[in-house]
This record gives structure tokens, sequence and C-alpha cells, in this order.
């Protein structure tokens, strides 16, 4: 497998203050990695230096084996999806312009084709076509999201940036849309960073779950191994309910089916 | 006053009709570069915010400048006229504007902003398709302040020589005519509300959401820019055309009454048209620079006057001096004494009757009496002028309780109503005969000659030789007795400068 997305030796510091001190990764194409951790431990910070938003100290990123430091900012953004927390449509577009945002930014004369993966986008993400003409304001903060992330897959990238989509929506809209993305993950087999404080969210979505503390990696690991051998005193900590979802005592938590069953798929 | 009003603004609807249309032309105008410009300026600043708190202090001391002295400061600059009054209306209208567009633009939601950025918009895009948008409605509030705010400034444009209802204010304050001063003031009021009305209507349909909203949106939109864009090129297109000469008058009633006859009297012994500017504020100081410059080419001007305040002469001026005053005017200036009306329209010293009778005042030596304790009002080119206040004080010895700035016009009501107790008085003024005042005596004969003359720029004599010929048929015309009766027309039986003005031409015979 070739690798989307790679971190070299990053390092990120305002002043005195160092946010990440040295991150090394490499994401393989086609994983749905969850960035999980306290706040403040960088993993924002971490997402936005993939499509430039925040520059790094020192250090490379690479995208699709390329520097980006070498490409055309605005054309790398446009290439990744890019979703965030709360309610970011603009809410002087309709729902319609919202999703064909980005598109509209490519190709401003071919408006059948952006027509067309408006449409696309709404089924896969579950909006009815009939909400095209209405505005964010007209929406539930569920299908705000929707519309949010229908907009970051509009133009089709092969990999998607996700800062804590589904932190402002409740939790039975937070199930199905979890539900959604997972499978739409499998669907389109698109690479997918996924920012989230929610350990349970981390280990339910991820292919592999890559857990920060104070700008360093804690453990980068599948779910269940996550689960099964946490690498650190603080992972273990970070999933001491779900390895306690049975009463075998630790030395036999490997036998348990439930407690990686549940979690991988 | 209701029913004065009324008959006012029946009878000379054309006269305030055009006025309003000047309104309205130099409002949009200083609006719309408002507008653009402010609009550019705060976007900038929002942008590039380390230079917001120094622009946004630069144009708030510009704010404070009173429009008044914002006007003189422009004068030297941009002349005389409509011009100048855009200039300073723009600079006012600035403020708002630069301030309501730069706190609409970085009050926009930043996840808002980064998100577009985040998907690749270019800056121009966030600008045009996210930012700019978002900001609007804190933007077209502050444009509706500002066009209200604008459209009740224009008022003042008519104090240097700019059109709009100004005009009517002002001329209703020289020559004491309180209904057009009401009517002038309300029909501002109305555009404003007016106005005020539309844009608020535009404010709402632009929260309108939905297609068809939208398409009523872009329709509305497109008939209103066709609309201004017609009243902003009727209001730019030169109006300059050949055989024009460009009349100033004092805003002194005298002098709006001579303004009348000489238009009127030139214009049908010749084929030229004189285009007049009545009452440029600030009288001489503000007209004579725009002679100099070609603005104006003609206006009725005082021997004294020219001697001291043109000339700085500071010796007194008799008629004696003329040749030398002529010369002068000629070889510095390029200006001439074409014809002289045959009146003087020297200085005096008019005092409350009941003070005067009280502590028996009759000269101007008897003002010793009340040394210090008498509040005098006076236009402030008295107090600037070498042959006024400072002349006054140093002549007599006299020293005054207060001392305050008032437009000519003002004087007599100040007086009337208690307000000054001594003010200098030019003696043509037809308010005296109403007035509750006693005419001084320059027992020490201070104050010089100041006859009435018509000062024209040299240039277009040559150009016209036929103004000379015209004007010369009011050499020694109008008496003393002549003027002041006329003016006391005006002023007090509210007649018509130009109907006074016809009536007299009539009975000496210029119009048949």
């Amino acid at each position: 497998m070739s690798i989307a997305i790679e971190f070299s030796h990053i390092r990120k510091s305002y002043g005195d203050t160092v946010i990440i001190p040295d991150l090394n990764l490499q994401v393989e194409k086609g994983e749905f990695v969850t960035i999980v951790g306290s706040s403040g431990c960088g993993k924002t910070t971490a997402l936005k230096m993939i499509n430039g938003l925040y520059e790094p100290t020192s250090g490379d990123i690479f995208v699709n084996g390329e520097n980006i430091k070498n490409i055309d900012m605005i054309n790398l953004r446009r290439s990744i999806g890019y979703a965030i927390q709360g309610s970011v449509l603009f809410p002087n577009m309709t729902v319609e312009e919202n999703i064909s945002y980005v598109p509209s930014l490519w190709n401003k004369n071919d408006k059948e084709k952006t027509k067309k993966a408006v449409d696309k986008w709404m089924e896969v993400i579950g909006l009815d076509s009939s909400m095209k003409d209405r505005y964010p304001s007209e929406l539930s903060g569920g299908q705000q999201q929707r519309v949010g992330i229908a907009r970051a897959l509009a133009a089709s990238p092969d990999i998607l940036l996700m800062d804590e989509p589904f932190g402002a929506v409740d939790a039975i809209t937070r199930e199905q849309l979890q539900n959604e993305l997972k499978s739409l993950h499998k669907k389109t087999g698109i690479t997918i960073l996924f920012v989230t404080h929610d350990i349970e969210e981390a280990l339910k979505l991820g292919t592999k779950v890559l857990v920060m503390d104070k700008g360093e990696i804690e453990q980068y690991a599948k779910p269940c191994d996550i689960v099964r051998n946490p690498a650190t005193d603080f992972v273990k900590k970070l999933v001491e309910k779900q390895r306690r979802a049975c009463s075998l005592p630790d030395e036999r938590l490997m036998e348990c089916e439930y407690c990686c069953a549940n979690i991988v798929s | 006053m209701l029913k004065e009003i009324g008959i006012l603004v029946s009878t000379k609807w054309d006269f305030f009709g055009k006025l309003l249309i000047q309104h309205i032309e130099i409002s949009i105008i200083a609006v719309l570069i408002a507008i653009v410009l402010g609009g550019i300026v705060g976007i900038a600043i929002s942008e590039y915010q380390k230079s917001a708190k120094l622009t946004l202090g630069a144009i708030n001391f510009l704010y404070t400048i009173p429009s008044i002295s914002m006007l003189g400061f422009l004068i030297p600059f941009s002349g005389i006229g409509n011009v100048t009054a855009i200039i300073a209306l723009t600079i006012y209208a600035l403020l708002p504007m630069v301030r309501n567009t730069y706190t609409g633009m970085i009050n926009v939601d930043a996840g808002i902003l980064e998100a577009a950025k985040g998907m690749g918009s270019t800056k121009k895009q966030i600008l045009l398709r996210v930012q700019i948008p978002l900001a609007m409605p804190v933007i077209v509030s502050g444009i509706r302040n500002m066009v209200t705010m604008t459209i009740a400034l224009t008022g003042i444009a008519s104090f240097i020589g700019a059109g709009g209802l100004g005009v009517a204010i002002y001329r209703g304050i020289t020559t004491n005519n309180a209904a057009m001063t009401v009517t002038g003031s309300l029909l501002i009021a109305v555009l404003a509300l007016t106005v005020d009305f539309i844009l608020g209507f535009v404010e709402k349909r632009m929260m309108k959401h939905g297609k068809e909203a939208r398409k009523q949106n872009k329709l509305m939109a497109l008939t209103a820019s066709v609309l201004i864009a017609c009243v902003v090129i009727a209001g730019l297109i030169p109006r300059k055309n050949k055989n024009v000469i460009h009349l100033a008058t004092k805003p002194m009633t005298e002098q709006y009454i001579l303004g009348e006859m000489l238009k009127f009297y030139i214009e049908k012994d010749t084929n030229i048209t004189v285009d007049i500017t009545q009452g440029v504020g600030g009288g001489t100081s503000n007209i004579e620079p725009a002679m100099e410059s070609g603005e104006f080419d003609l206006y009725p001007e005082y021997t004294g006057t020219g001697w001291n305040m043109v000339l700085k002469h500071t010796g007194q001026y008799s008629e004696e001096q003329f040749d030398d005053l002529q010369k002068e005017y000629q070889k510095e200036l390029g200006l001439t004494w074409d014809v002289m009306f045959g009146f003087n329209n020297t200085y005096g010293i008019a005092i409350k009757k009941d003070i005067a009778e009280e502590n028996n005042i009759k000269t101007y030596s008897d003002l010793q009496k009340l040394n210090g304790q008498l509040i005098l009002g006076a236009e402030y080119d008295f107090f600037e002028r070498q042959d006024g206040f400072d002349m006054l004080c140093k002549t007599y010895d006299l020293k005054f309780a207060s001392t305050s700035d008032m437009d000519m016009g003002l004087k007599y009501q100040a007086i009337n109503s208690g307000k000054i107790d001594i003010m200098p008085v030019n003696t043509t003024d037809g308010q005296l005969a109403q007035a509750d005042v006693v005419l001084l005596e320059d027992d020490k004969a201070m104050y010089p000659s100041y006859q009435a003359g018509m000062v024209v720029r040299e240039d277009i004599l040559k150009e016209y030789p036929e103004i000379h010929e015209a004007l010369q048929k009011f050499d020694r015309l109008i008496s003393e007795s002549d003027i002041q009766r006329m003016n006391y027309e005006v002023e007090t039986e509210k007649k018509e400068p130009k109907d006074v003005a016809m009536t007299f031409l009539l009975e000496k015979g210029l119009l048949e």
C-alpha cells in the first residue's frame, strides 16, 4: 500500500510554547484514521497542517508522496476534502450552493457537471433533494452536518480531513452520522483523517487510531490493539472503559470477544 | 407659517424643484464615492489589521473637523462650488462607511472563513463569495446612516456656492425670509426620510431568501442602478457652454438684488448667458480667490473692502485713492473696477435702542460709558478685516464683555431677542428700519468709504467687450436711498429679489 500522508519531523511552536515537538507518521491510502486526545494535545494542529492552514515550524509533510511545500496551496486544498465542527456552512448560500462551493471554485462553466455532483452527494449523504434551495438556518443540526460532509466530498477528493464534525449534534443523530460515514468510507475507499476527543467515537470509526498527548504520539494502532495492548499509561487510562466492557481480569482480556468485536468490524 | 410655506412651495416650485434635484445629485455623487472609497478602505484595513487603528483614527479626526472649517480648508485647493462640496461631503461620509465595513468584515465568523480557506478558496474568492456577502447587512446599515447624514449635511454646501436646498435656507436667513428657510429645511428632512425609507426597504429585501425573491431583487437593483446612473451622469455633464459668464454675489440682500438686476440686463442686452451663484458664504474671502482662479468672472464689491481686505493695505481708504486701487487691481490681480453703482455701503455701529436711551449714547465715543459691559455680535469678516473689530477697539479705546461670530442675517434676530447689545451694520441694511436699534455717529471718522462697484476679470472684458457696454448703464444709477428701499422691500415686505430688481430697472427705463 502506498502512503497518502506522511509527517516527517514536524515541529510546531508558538514562541516558547511547543505544541508538537517532533511528529513522525505515515498514513496509508484508504485508511480511516481517527486522531484522539485531550484538547490542546495538538491533534487539530496536526490536521490543519496537512492542508496548509497552519504552517509547521520545521519538518516536512508529504501528500501522495509530494512535499506540500512544493505544491500550490490552493490546488492542494481543493483536492482535499475539509469538514469542521459546528455550523460553518456559508449562511448566505443555499444547500446546493454550499455543496457545489468547491466544484464551483474549479469549473465555473461546467454547471451541468456540478449539478450532477451535488445530486450524487446529497443522495449519498442522505439529504432529500427538496432541500436544495434551503438556507443553512432552515436546517436542523444533523442536516447541517450532512451538508457539511457533502460539501467536503463534492469535488471527489481522495483525502478527507474532518475536525470533530459531529461535535455539535445530539447523540442519536451522531450515531446515524457515524454509521453513514463509516459506510461511505467503505464505499469510496478514500483516506480519512478524523479528529475527535471522544475515544468511543475514535475506536468505533477508525481503521487505525492515533492517540496523541502533548503533541506526541502515544500509540498508532488498530482499535483492537489499542484496547488490548495500550502502549502507555495514558492510552490505558483512555480506554479503561472500553477495556471494561466485560468483567474478565487483565490477563484474560484477550479472550473476550466483546471487547474487540464490538469495535472492529 | 404653514400657509406661507404652502404658498411658497406652490408658487416657486421650479425654484425648489431645481434645488431639490441639485441636492440629490450632490448627495448621490458624494455617497457613491464614499461607498466605493470607504468600502475599499474598510475591506483593506480588515485585511491588514495593523493599519486599522491608524486609519480609523485619521478618518475619525477628519470627521471631527467642523463642516464650515472643512469647507474653508478645501477652498484653496478645489475652489468654490459643487466639487468642493462633494469632496467635503465624501470626507464626512467616509467614517461611517469605513467603520461599518470594517466592523462587518471582522465580525464574520472566523470558523466560516477558515472553512472557506481550507476548501481551497483564493483570497479573492473568500472576500467576494463569503466575507463581503456576510458583512453586507452591517455595511448596508452603515450606508443607510451615512446617506441620511450626507443629505442633511449637503444643506451646508451652499455656503461655498454649491447648489442644493441649502441655497434656500441660506437665502432665507440672509434676506430675513423665515418661510423660505423652513421650507428648505423641511424639504431636506423629507428627502432624507424618503431615502431612508427606500434604503430600509432595500435592507429588508436583501434579507429575503429564495429564488423568486432573488430574481426580483436583481430586477429592482438593475432599475435602481440605471436611475442612479442617469442622475449621476446628468450631474456630471459639464454645463459650461460658450458665451457663459459666472457672476457671484455675497450673502447680502442688496447683492442678491444687484445680481438679479445685472443678470437680467446683461442677458437682455447681449447674447451672453449669466450663470449666477447667489450668496457665496464668507463673501469676499471666498469669492475673490475664485475670481483670480477664473471660477467667477464678476461680482459686486466695495472699494474699502478691496483696499483693506484684498490688497491688504493698512491705511484708511478714501475715494481719492481710487486710481491707486484700480491700478493695483489691474496690475496685481488682473481685475478691474468696471462700473461704480453710486451708493456707499459703509459700516456703522448700531446699539439696542433702550440701552442707547438709558445711557444717552449717541456717538462711538459715548460707548466709553459702558466700556467692557456690552456684548458685540458680528459676522466673522468683521473680526478678520483690518478695518473691523480691532480698529474699532483701538480708535475708540473700547472693550466688550464678549463677542460672538454670527452670520450677517442672524445678527438682527440676535439683537432683537437681546442676545447681543451692539453690532456693526451696513448703512444700506433694510432691516435697520425694522430693528429696535440706534445708529451711532462715527465721531472720529474711523470708517473708510465703501463705494459699491463691479469687479470684473479683465480677460472676460477682452473676450466680451459688450459686457463693459452693458455695465456702463449702471454707472451711478443706484443711490443709497434706492438700495435701502430695495433691501427693505425684500427683507421686510418679503418681495422676491428678482421682482424688486425688475421694478427698479423699469423705473430707470432700462426695461420696458
